[in-house]
């Protein structure tokens, strides 16, 4: 039904992000700290900045600095905890609006959006309109500004929504998409993270121009298979959907033990069991992943997270337990005395299974039927009651 | 050392070896190529530690001695020389000099005893074969072999030894592939499994050529093929190969039987418009005719009638075309035969008659 939706000439498609929503909130929530900088995140030695106040900007300070460099910047920052459940309150009133007007409404996170307002409106005069009375209603229903970026694809009115922040209105015509993006660095485009972005300006490719006149030759070592739709973004093209409804970005399980783990046998043992109930999750939903990833928190409460991709996408049980074990042996080479308390296996990077596997089901019985053998075993003779004959006793008795 | 020999007799051993000389230089010396020169022979040794190649011909040998030189250029010196030209290749203290007509280049060298070469193998079993029935085994297997997977032993292929027949195996996980021959052998063979890494089976494929026969040695953990002026040795896979059999459908299926180039005319064409990413066709099969549909997110269509021998069930079932195609430009014979359980089973691609070759493809749900 979709089909003058995928990519066609007449899209219309709305990108709104909350101006530094989580400090907005904070500001709103205690009137006092309104026009003064304010950080929202962790206050531990650890902690790391989740969002910043425009005020707070001005001292350099950006979201996901560690807490300690953002104070050496600001020093005179608020510092606020964040209050995920009152920014999901807000964000549900922000959602809501977005819903009224079209069902197309593919949410990024708590505060920011795609719409597809292409059966709504179809004039620049009424998108811009449009695009306002959004803005009044967030401000209305909420007391915050958004940012509201109006293009012809998801790419440019995300570019676009970011242009003139905080409270920006910017409408790209499907005519002016090359000269708004020629003059911007690669690195607005998504998918151009700060380590292509470096490759790319050692090559001398600064510029969104330097990107789109660039012979794909000089490129294909950059990007890979990926140098069609990199050049294609360059010069404004997606085709890609707005995508309604609550799908999983991924899928995990993890598991807090009651006496911390202190052998590498011991915590790959329970990680491999984490995986397999990840993986059956995942075929459970008929999906399958290009990334998995290992959580460990150890005694002291430090939590990392190690992940990898790999392509194809895979559902295959022995594929995510042995990279997610891979992973963990890693982080092991790093910390080689670190006690576990957690450990967690997710994937994401989710797509239609759409490959059935030839050893699916052969693995899936025979690991998973063995593994929850060795549970119960364990349960009720405890846990040294059984062991791989691949590990020497001494080592694990020691 | 000292030698001389004929521009096209040396880049022949260069060229026979140059495809396992390191281009990431991990170590200095793999970049290099270990030459010897004796009793009247040069043999030239290239490695990446998994697979070895040792290629000799007959030279003028002045001097007896060895010495490790960069390999890649070594072969390009030796290729940029006019035809017909002669080389002297000399070695004093530790550079060493070639000299042909008014061109004179000095590379820089590495000791002969740095070079890793691998160590003796402790064959296990030996038998001789055609050249062409080895090529023939890995050009009917080779595709289907996983690509950095991390199921390592799947990145290889699979050469098992049963009973005077000779069985390469390959699977991605999506997809296998079987083919046989059978050898001669005085003695009854011991069944035998080892895995052939990726790297080792396309640089073998590159070497097999005429129909003479090699000697196949297999030990614990290489394999070696002697041809006429040609070692290969490679590393075997250390790891435990899934039970391919337990994969491979029996019993009484639905079978189609097809013209094989129509078949494959017909699904190169509907390959054309389907999802670049997923390669996805959807099947349809009733009695007498098979009917391809493919579309791509720019809801193009592709849709393609063929004629087939079917008497069984309407099936309706999606695949992957790439590893159909695969199997279909492997096969040999006119006709084809595919095999089919319903659209959640593999379906499996042979000759008719009495297949020495099988292709079994896990369907995509549609």
């Amino acid at each position: 039904m979709n089909a003058s939706r995928s990519g066609v000439p007449g899209r219309i498609i709305f990108h709104v992000d909350m101006d530094a929503f989580y400090a907005s909130v904070e500001q709103l929530d205690s009137p006092e700290w309104r026009g003064l900088p304010v950080l929202v995140g962790g206050t531990g030695p650890r902690g790391v900045v989740a969002a910043a106040s425009y005020e707070a900007r001005g001292f350099g300070v950006r979201s996901a600095m560690p807490m300690s460099e953002a104070l050496r910047r600001c020093p005179r920052a608020i510092c606020a905890r964040p209050r995920m459940d009152r920014y999901r309150e807000v964000s549900r009133e922000v959602f809501a609006i977005f819903r009224s007007l079209t069902p197309l409404v593919q949410g990024l996170s708590l505060d920011e959006a795609f719409l597809d307002v292409s059966d709504q409106v179809r004039t620049r005069r009424q998108a811009r309109e449009l695009g306002k009375f959004i803005k009044q209603q967030i401000h209305k229903a909420t007391g915050l500004t958004a940012s509201v970026g109006i293009g012809p694809n998801k790419l440019v009115a995300k570019i676009a929504s970011d242009l003139e922040k905080p409270d920006g209105l910017v409408l790209v015509g499907k005519m002016e998409v090359q000269e708004v993006l020629d003059p911007l660095p690669v690195r607005v485009i998504n998918g151009i993270g700060p380590r292509t972005g470096e490759v790319l300006e050692s090559r001398g490719i600064h510029l969104i121009r330097d990107l789109r006149n660039c012979p794909v030759e000089l490129l294909t070592p950059v990007f890979g298979r990926f140098t069609r739709r990199m050049l294609d973004k360059a010069s404004g093209i997606d085709d890609r959907p707005v995508e309604p409804g609550g799908k999983s970005k991924s899928i995990s399980a993890e598991e807090t033990f009651d006496q911390d783990l202190l052998e590498l046998p011991e915590m790959l043992e329970q990680l491999s069991l984490i995986s397999i109930r990840t993986a059956r999750r995942l075929a459970a939903k008929e999906l399958q992943a290009t990334t998995v990833s290992v959580k460990i928190r150890d005694r002291e409460f430090r939590t990392v997270t190690r992940q990898h991709s790999f392509s194809p996408a895979t559902q295959s049980v022995d594929i995510l337990e042995q990279t997610a074990r891979h992973l963990l042996e890693q982080w092991r080479v790093e910390y080689p005395y670190s006690a576990v308390r957690l450990l967690g296996v997710g994937v994401s990077g989710l797509e239609p299974a759409r490959q059935m596997d030839l050893f699916a089901s052969e693995v899936e019985t025979s690991s998973s039927q063995v593994q929850e053998l060795i549970k119960q075993v364990r349960q009720r003779y405890g846990s040294k009651a059984l062991r791989k004959g691949s590990e020497p006793d001494g080592k694990r008795q020691a | 050392m000292k030698l001389s020999a004929n521009r096209e007799v040396l880049l022949a051993p260069l060229q026979a070896v140059i495809g396992v000389v390191e281009r990431r230089q991990t170590m200095p010396i793999l970049a290099n190529m270990l030459v010897v020169a004796r009793q009247g022979v040069l043999s030239v040794t290239a490695t990446d530690l998994e697979v070895e190649l040792v290629a000799s011909t007959e030279v003028n040998v002045e001097e007896e001695g060895e010495i490790t030189l960069p390999g890649r250029k070594l072969l390009d010196i030796c290729k940029a020389l006019p035809e017909g030209a002669k080389i002297n290749l000399s070695v004093l203290a530790d550079k060493a000099t070639i000299r042909s007509g008014k061109s004179r280049f000095t590379l820089s060298t590495l000791p002969a005893t740095e070079f890793p070469t691998i160590e003796e193998m402790n064959v296990q079993q030996k038998l001789k074969i055609s050249q062409e029935a080895i090529r023939s085994l890995l050009q009917k297997t080779h595709f289907s072999m996983a690509q950095q997977d991390v199921r390592y032993y799947l990145n290889g292929l699979l050469l098992e030894v049963e009973n005077n027949i000779l069985r390469a195996v390959a699977t991605d996980g999506h997809r296998l592939a079987l083919s046989e021959v059978d050898f001669d052998s005085k003695e009854s063979s011991e069944g035998l499994q080892v895995i052939v890494p990726r790297k080792g089976v396309l640089e073998l494929q590159r070497l097999l050529g005429s129909d003479a026969d090699v000697v196949l040695s297999i030990g614990s953990n290489h394999i070696r093929v002697e041809l006429d002026s040609i070692r290969f040795t490679s590393k075997l896979i250390d790891g435990r190969f899934p039970e391919y059999g337990r994969v491979i459908p029996q019993g009484a299926n639905q079978v189609m039987i097809a013209d094989r180039g129509i078949l494959r005319a017909a699904m190169q064409r509907t390959a054309i418009l389907s999802n670049e990413k997923y390669r996805g066709i959807r099947l349809e099969l009733k009695a007498g005719l098979l009917t391809m549909q493919a579309h791509n997110p720019e809801q193009e269509e592709a849709e393609e009638e063929v004629e087939v021998q079917y008497e069984g069930d309407e099936i309706e079932i999606g695949f992957n075309v790439n590893y159909i195609l695969d199997a279909l430009g492997a096969v040999e014979g006119d006709e084809v035969q595919v095999t089919l359980g319903d659209s959640n089973s593999s379906c499996v691609i042979s000759e008719t008659g009495g297949a020495r070759s099988k292709y079994v493809v896990m369907p995509m749900r549609l």
